[in-house]
């Protein structure tokens, strides 16, 4: 137990240590990028066909939000902020803080990120088994090349192929946006309903994006685990198939739970092209329009978040890692 | 891990039998649209002074009063808040008369209180008619209550015939819920402000200091006094329910409006074709997808005048741009219709030439002298003229500079812009034809480009002109901050190329004309004044090119006449105001038996 | 092939190889296709350009035409043969793929032989250095990079993709370092006394080189998508017959997702990936049985 305690105390320590380093990377890089947002938004309403009298109004006002001070005292100040959670204030929706609308966008990617990656790691794992014990066969050859394909395609590919065929050439499903706003929010039938409508597609995108790594990890773990002793000894005393299955699916699982983690933190930087296909309300598309409003706060902010995401599903991953192979749980490691 | 795989696919199953009705789902009396000019930010404040705010311009933000879609007069309204208005002819006086039977969604009546607090509110924010500084043009030096429904703005003596519009274009929010924003002694410390030395500059100070209070400011509930109250709002969309207290609630013919969240254009595209909008507002359209929406039940295209150009402009003090000739060269080179039928065939009709203004509002303007003016036809002879004129050297079919080095033609434009890129990549096509080496360059966003732009990276980018109906807003696009004249406190000054944001470059005075001096001119001067400038500045502007204008915009609306009738219809003077005001005058109905 | 022939000694295990591969291809003959996918694709990549005139063709009265005979995937807003620009735009893909992929691979492998060997010291700064570079978002790092910086050829394009993705391999290649050394040969190589470069050189290196050699063809593949999503977001510089900017301007320009009449324009560089990544995936599973002898089945 103590090991565990001392090995979780210097996986925090390293990890705000990671985070903080992260953090003053993208602090440099973001207050770097070019461009007023200011005149920004106003070129912006004249280009949407607001008049410039009515644009000048309506942006005048938010140069008193732009960031001021050096570099340096911006920085101090910022990391002052974070210490004690204070993400700062965002600029594009002035007078809000960037905590409340990251809070409000975290929402709308973790759920199908969660619901994606776990729909694909139970098809992806049982199948990864097929795979593994017939491969030799043309349904295991066909998954491991399908899983490789689909493993291999882009997420933004596959999400517009989900649009152009489930929105446009047989529109069964809603083409964007989070839930139908006629429903009365709350846990009724109507609004559940259409909140799940809306997220079959980003879902089922994930779903399909991971699907295939899932199989080939299940695959090459099977493949590891049949060369284990105890699967011959198992055979030999003659145990049922589904029984000897089981065994397998059992030990070959296990060190994809690491995996599991790991892209689970992965998914929130991922996000991007998803959210912004489908117009989902969720962390990637607050970056992309943050970057487009240049709302450093926003950026900084989103940045933060994802990357704590990173850190702490790499935490995660490596004390399951421990519990998973005791070998590591002694302490051996190197 | 088997009832696991069991819920799965259990929940699979409840979603696809719950996914009927998709698509052209909106039940009776919701009217559905999109408001183009902003994206829904759900956890923004229900305050018209917050650039994100939740409120809807013609739903349930009103202003004083609507312009109309003028190609030549800025100056002609449709009723609001404000019944009715007098002003005198220098527009040093405006009279408003409040609509007698206007109330806030609460009940209370619409008072001028609140439409002086507004006013008040107006000046934190800056600009336009609510300038603190007393020397800018067209500011506002008063403001009284005549009395319950009577309020008189009178205009400084730096005058500006824009202060009318400017005026009537007061959002007006209830002095119940935002009065408290302003300190007691508002107006006596606005009076010090627009007054000179420190004293001033410390009041003035204070108001612009109340800016961020003022933005950030987040009632509890929406208080309107138009068509609709905002009822909720999520990231995808908005929905507003009748306010009964409306003062013309028996023109309004929906019970709900809902907003919906956009993106991208693909999803404006999207629901029209699903043909669950019932309106939308202008919206880039390729020719594929419009068929696509003609092909819905209902979908109407409805076009109309929109004062909005785009052009490819020159830093003038690049070379081989510094010269008047290379420019003609290029216009005689660039065959406008086709980079329009590649780049905006839906939403845009091919310059007729160079004049810096829309086609449209050129006619009014100019009338016939249009005719007088250089053409620009694709003639290749006289572009090869222009480039000899111009010192620039042919070799083996290529165009090269005085000095024999290589011509390259770099065009910029914002990546995210699809049809300004398609247009920079058609241009390009026709110059490389002509023996003229031309890429196009893409900055990675629109604020990235106004950067670059503004700091004189750029030889030829896009840019956008001709904004009218204000011929100085016009002008001012071609002749403004961008090329060097600046209109600091009532007070004109030119700065040299390459500071301030003068990426254009362009001569201070040509051929004994300071066409930004005129510009500024147009500010306060008479109809008749305003022609001759106009005439004068549409001339130089076609002889020297500081740009060539490509397309001129066409407002392309979609409308549904499935569930509702009585739409505006092409060309009308409503067209480029939201779908909220066409119902506050009476122009939307429920279809009968739908 | 001349050192083979110089040592005469290695030469049957040499010829049993390509033995091995030869009946590795041949039991199934996805795997033949999935070589001469490739080898289109280098073919493309290499000589594409060669084959069309440049600037390419446009036809200003059939924009966005239907598949034809003359246009097998149509044509895009230009009227340009959209099939033209896939193929042409071929080499830019898949320059900027392989540089990404050598700059990553070698960082990667680099780093982790190091990190493995030395252990100690030099393992715990590099491995903190790896963490930090999987640790740092970089798809939306990239997005704001291209605010700053413009990446105007495939190489820059290639340092900024390997630079931000080097760390998984640098993992792997360490605990494969790491596996490999308490195998016998090693400490028997190290008890002779040969060098340290000689050990690295000779004796890890060629055991990891299949491995290397397969993260070389996933990177590839890896840095294309990353590369094609960074031009579909439209953020980097246009490039006419770039397959992330025909995405890109096939959606956003032609509302091929929306209408039918941009859809080949669509396709054809979807398409083109999909392809390019079977080709790739059957490459590196016939890899994968060739050099993984557990894979394979008696």
């Amino acid at each position: 137990m103590n090991t565990v305690i001392r090995r979780l105390t210097g996986h925090l320590a390293r990890g705000i240590a990671m985070i903080w380093v992260v953090t003053t990377i993208s602090f440099v890089i973001i207050r770097n990028i070019p461009g007023d947002p200011v005149r920004g938004q106003y070129e912006k309403l004249i280009e949407q066909g607001m008049g410039p009298d009515q644009a000048e109004r309506a942006t005048a006002a938010l140069y008193g939000f732009l960031p001021t001070g050096s570099l340096w005292d911006q920085y101090t100040g910022y990391l002052n902020g974070l210490i004690h959670g204070d993400l700062g204030q965002s600029l594009s929706t002035p007078g809000t803080g960037v905590a409340t609308l990251i809070g409000s966008a975290a929402k709308w990617t973790v759920l199908p990120v969660l619901g994606g990656t776990l729909l694909s790691f139970l098809l992806g794992v049982t199948l990864g088994v097929y795979a593994a014990i017939k491969r030799s066969g043309k349904l295991g050859d066909a998954l491991a090349i399908s899983g490789s394909l689909l493993h291999g395609v882009p997420q933004y590919v596959i999400g517009l192929l989900v649009t152009a065929i489930f929105t446009t050439l047989w529109p069964i499903l809603p083409a964007g946006g989070p839930v139908d706003i006629s429903f009365e929010p709350g846990f009724n039938a109507a609004y559940i309903v259409s909140l799940v409508q809306h997220a079959t597609l980003p879902v089922l995108t994930y779903a399909l994006a991971s699907y295939g790594g899932w199989i080939l990890a299940m695959k090459s773990s099977v493949a590891t685990v049949l060369g284990d002793d105890f699967i011959l000894a198992a055979e030999l005393r003659g145990l049922k198939r589904s029984v000897l299955f089981r065994y397998i699916a059992r030990n070959a699982i296990l060190p994809l739970f690491t995996i599991l983690a790991l892209s689970l933190g992965m998914l929130f930087g991922g996000a991007i092209f998803i959210e912004t296909i489908f117009n989902y309300p969720g962390l990637g598309l607050l970056l992309v329009n943050s970057i487009g409003a240049r709302d450093y706060a926003l950026m900084g902010g989103t940045f933060l978040v994802i990357t704590v995401a990173i850190v702490v599903a790499n935490i995660a991953a490596d004390l399951l890692y421990a519990v998973i192979d005791p070998r590591v749980r002694t302490g051996g490691a190197a | 891990m088997r009832r696991l795989a069991a819920i799965t696919v259990t929940a699979l199953i409840a979603t696809v039998t719950a996914c009927g009705g998709v698509g052209g789902s909106a039940d009776s009396g919701v009217y559905t649209t999109i408001d183009g000019a902003k994206q829904i930010d759900a956890t923004a404040p229900i305050n018209p002074f917050n650039p994100q705010g939740n409120t809807f311009l013609g739903y349930d933000a009103m202003t004083l009063a609507w312009p109309k879609n003028d190609p030549v007069d800025p100056n002609r309204f449709y009723p609001g808040i404000a019944a009715s208005w007098t002003v005198t002819p220098d527009q040093g006086e405006v009279v408003i008369h409040l609509q007698p039977k206007a109330r806030w969604s609460d009940g209370k009546p619409v008072t001028s209180e609140d439409v002086r607090t507004s006013i008040g509110l107006a000046y934190t924010q800056g600009g336009t008619a609510y300038a603190v500084d007393p020397k800018a043009a067209g500011s506002a030096a008063d403001v009284r209550v005549v009395d319950a429904r009577t309020v008189k703005v009178t205009q400084g003596a730096s005058k500006s015939n824009l202060f009318l519009r400017n005026v009537l274009s007061t959002v007006v929010v209830p002095a119940h819920v935002f009065g408290h924003l302003l300190p007691a002694d508002f107006w006596t410390t606005l009076k010090a402000a627009r007054g000179t030395g420190p004293a001033a500059e410390k009041a003035k100070a204070q108001i612009t200091g109340l800016a961020e209070k003022v933005i950030s400011f987040a009632p509890a509930k929406d208080v309107s006094a138009g068509p609709f109250t905002l009822e909720r709002v999520n990231p995808g969309e908005a929905l507003l329910v009748r306010n009964k207290h409306f003062y013309a609630n028996q023109n309004i013919a929906p019970d709900r409006v809902k907003v919906l969240n956009y993106t991208g254009n693909q999803q404006i595209w999207n629901y029209l074709i699903s043909g669950s909008l019932d309106s939308a507002p202008f919206t880039a359209v390729p020719t594929g997808v419009l068929k696509r929406i003609r092909e819905t039940e209902g979908n109407e295209v409805v076009k109309g005048f929109s004062p909005v150009a785009v052009s490819l402009a020159f830093g003038q003090t690049r070379k081989p741009y510094d010269n008047v000739h290379v420019r003609r060269a290029l216009a005689y080179l660039i065959d406008r219709s086709q980079v329009t039928k590649v780049a905006s065939p839906e939403a845009g009709t091919p310059a007729k030439t160079t004049t810096g203004i829309h086609a449209k509002s050129a006619q009014a303007w100019l009338g016939n002298g249009i005719g007088e003016l250089d053409q620009y036809q694709v003639d290749p002879a006289k572009a090869a003229k222009e480039l000899e004129a111009a010192g620039m050297t042919r070799k083996g079919g290529k165009w090269a500079m005085p000095d024999g080095t290589p011509w390259k033609v770099e065009i910029h434009v914002p990546a995210s812009f699809s049809d300004w890129v398609a247009a920079a990549k058609a241009i390009t096509s026709q110059l490389n034809d002509h023996g003229i080496d031309a890429t196009v360059l893409t900055a990675a966003d629109y604020t990235l480009y106004l950067d670059e732009l503004a700091a004189g990276k750029y030889d030829v980018g896009f840019w956008l002109m001709a904004l009218g109906p204000s011929p100085y807003n016009i002008y001012q696009r071609i002749y403004g901050s961008a090329n060097g004249w600046q209109l600091l406190a009532g007070q004109l000054t030119h700065v040299p190329p390459g500071t301030q944001g003068n990426w254009m470059g362009g001569p201070e005075i040509i051929d004994g004309i300071n066409p930004g001096a005129l510009t500024s001119r147009l500010n306060a001067a008479n109809p008749d004044e305003q022609r001759r400038i106009v005439g004068t500045l549409a001339k130089l502007t076609n002889q020297q090119l500081p740009v060539i204008q490509l397309y001129d915009y066409v407002n392309t609306q979609f409308v549904s006449t499935s569930r509702y009738t009585g739409w505006p219809p092409a060309d009308s003077d409503v067209l480029r105001l939201p779908a909220g005001v066409w119902m506050q005058l009476g122009m939307i109905k429920e279809k009968a038996g739908s | 092939m001349t050192v083979t022939q110089l040592l005469p000694a290695p030469a049957t295990p040499r010829r049993n190889f390509w033995r091995g591969v030869l009946r590795v291809m041949r039991r199934k003959p996805s795997r033949m296709a999935g070589v001469a996918i490739v080898a289109l694709f280098a073919f493309m990549g290499l000589f594409g350009p060669l084959l069309y005139p440049s600037p390419l063709p446009r036809d200003d009265n059939a924009l966005y035409a239907a598949p034809s005979w003359a246009h097998p995937f149509g044509t895009d807003f230009e009227g340009t043969d959209v099939l033209a620009l896939v193929v042409t735009g071929t080499r830019y893909v898949l320059l900027a793929g392989l540089a990404t992929a050598v700059i990553t691979v070698a960082l990667g492998t680099g780093i982790g032989l190091l990190a493995g060997f030395h252990r100690g010291r030099w393992d715990t700064v590099l491995m903190r250095l790896t963490d930090l570079q999987l640790t740092i978002p970089g798809l939306p790092l990239l997005l704001v990079l291209s605010t700053v910086w413009k990446f105007t050829s495939p190489l820059e394009m290639g340092v900024v993709l390997g630079v931000l993705g080097w760390g998984g391999i640098a993992r792997a290649v360490r605990s494969q370092t790491l596996s490999l050394r308490e195998r016998g040969f090693i400490e028997a190589a190290r008890g002779l006394g040969l060098s340290t470069r000689h050990i690295v050189g000779r004796e890890l290196l060629p055991s990891m080189a299949p491995y290397i050699a397969m993260n070389m063809l996933i990177a590839v593949t890896g840095a294309i998508y990353a590369q094609v999503g960074l031009f579909f977001l439209g953020v980097l510089p246009f490039d006419a017959n770039n397959w992330g900017v025909m995405l890109n301007l096939a959606v956003f320009g032609g509302g091929a997702l929306t209408s039918a009449a941009a859809l080949p324009y669509l396709l054809a560089p979807l398409l083109a990936i999909l392809l390019l990544t079977l080709g790739i995936v059957l490459v590196v599973d016939a890899m994968d049985e060739i050099f993984n002898p557990r894979l394979r089945e008696e």
